[in-house]
């Protein structure tokens, strides 16, 4: 089995598998050395396959890709269910990983999709960080269309993992979006999915909350409605 | 090789723009959200992405609708980019091939697509490539293209520049489908070595 799914990899590479193929050999990539090993090396021939195809495209596009760009929100780096296994293994020791542990095991724990091993790796890694500093302090609060809100941050580095449990699950055209708040002001902080879902939040800056709010798919870049949970960060 | 001979050149003379600005360092700078990085990412790549599209889905305005999809993902996504695990040229032209292969998959039947294999001119074609590194570059990778077995080099470019599944690669080369992907793979190691890629 394992030997059928090694052999999806350069598949994998050209793009040449369906969607559910696809599916299975990302979740065997995540388990395989050996293919995390081989594919940088056949992805990168393939870009410079591509690459030779070089033609300038019309200069109106540019425009309009820097007009769509200037009103939309970038992600935040999120962590991946896939990941929770060996954040789980690293964070044993402390009160506030149990806390997270929980939420994502019993939450079902659906995140943005990633797409690729080395995204999720990132995010695992900073994670990791937080949740494992020395000063890591876990604050809690309830979510009003139910579920829990938790902000695991650091103030060593500024920095946050707030994580969504028991959410309500929304209809597809909707997001819960997180907000940091900075003296009343909310500040865009990430997505975190349509249901459970987990958020680095890497700059806390003067942030002394966080908030969510439901917004349109894709998120807004200032909130549309009351939040559905207010948490204060540990002071 | 052909790096070596265009460095001198370009030492040299004018015959080629200076070298581009690092995508490495865009993508980084577009990833905190500098619009101006991200133009300059854009002008850097944007003849990759589009060229690429234009030739996997062999319909200019579709393929700037999906360079233009590429690149707003570029942009909502670059904070998820990791510089240690590849170069983020190759992670913008990954992200750009996936998204013109589905919408080849999308727009076109199986039919369609049939024929367009009929039709299509091969890594042969003529198409005017516009300066001199892409026509350096476009030359290696046919050279090393022609290096292959026959068998590899139809199973990578029917998956590469058509999106055929290598199921469908199978059916349209009267094929075992185990065969045609570990053909997928030596020729893609083959193709990797001759170009020069670390592996």
């Amino acid at each position: 089995m394992s030997n059928d799914l090694h052999g999806l990899l350069a598949p994998y590479a050209l793009d040449a598998l369906d969607a559910d193929e696809r599916a299975t050999f990302e979740a065997h990539l995540d388990q395989c050395e050996t293919c995390q090993a081989e594919l940088p090396g056949l992805v990168e021939t393939l870009s410079r396959v591509g690459e030779a195809e070089s033609a300038t495209p019309p200069p109106a596009l540019r425009a309009s890709v820097l007009a769509a760009v200037s009103t939309t929100t970038q992600q935040r780096p999120v962590v991946s269910l896939d990941s929770r296994r060996r954040l789980r293994r690293s964070l044993p020791q402390l009160v506030a990983a149990a806390a997270v542990v929980a939420a994502m095991v019993g939450g079902g724990f659906a995140v943005i999709e990633h797409d690729n091993v080395s995204d999720m790796r990132a995010d695992q890694e900073r994670v990791t960080a937080i949740i494992s500093a020395a000063d890591a302090t876990t604050t809690s609060g309830n979510v009003s269309t139910g579920g829990t809100l938790r902000v695991i941050s650091s103030k060593s580095h500024s920095a946050a993992v707030v994580s969504g449990s028991s959410l309500k699950e929304l209809p597809g055209d909707k997001v819960y979006q997180l907000w940091t708040m900075h003296h009343g002001i909310p500040k865009d902080a990430g997505l975190l999915g349509t249901k459970d879902g987990m958020v680095y939040v890497p700059k806390l800056g003067d942030a002394v909350a966080v908030a969510v709010t439901v917004e349109p798919q894709g998120g807004s870049k200032e909130p549309t409605g009351e939040p559905v949970a207010v948490t204060d960060l540990a002071t | 090789m052909s790096e070596q001979t265009l460095a001198s050149v370009t030492s040299i003379g004018d015959l080629e723009a200076p070298p581009a600005p690092d995508a490495g360092a865009l993508l980084q700078r577009t990833a905190l959200g500098d619009e101006a990085a991200f133009a300059a990412l854009y002008d850097t790549l944007s003849p990759s992405v589009f060229g690429m599209a234009k030739r996997v889905i062999r319909n200019p305005a579709r393929a700037e609708e999906v360079t233009q999809e590429v690149f707003l993902q570029v942009w909502q996504t670059a904070p998820r980019f990791d510089p240690s695990k590849g170069s983020a040229k190759s992670w913008v032209l990954t992200l750009a091939h996936r998204r013109a292969v589905d919408a080849v998959r999308h727009d076109q039947s199986a039919t369609n697509r049939d024929l367009a294999y009929d039709w299509s001119p091969g890594i042969d074609h003529d198409e005017v490539v516009e300066t001199v590194t892409v026509r350096l570059e476009h030359e290696q990778v046919k050279k090393c293209l022609s290096g292959l077995t026959e068998l590899q080099r139809e199973a990578i470019t029917l998956a590469y520049y058509q999106g055929y599944t290598y199921a469908e690669v199978a059916q349209a080369l009267d094929a075992n489908p185990a065969t045609v992907k570990t053909r997928m793979r030596d020729g893609l190691i083959r193709l990797r070595d001759c170009l020069g890629v670390e592996s």
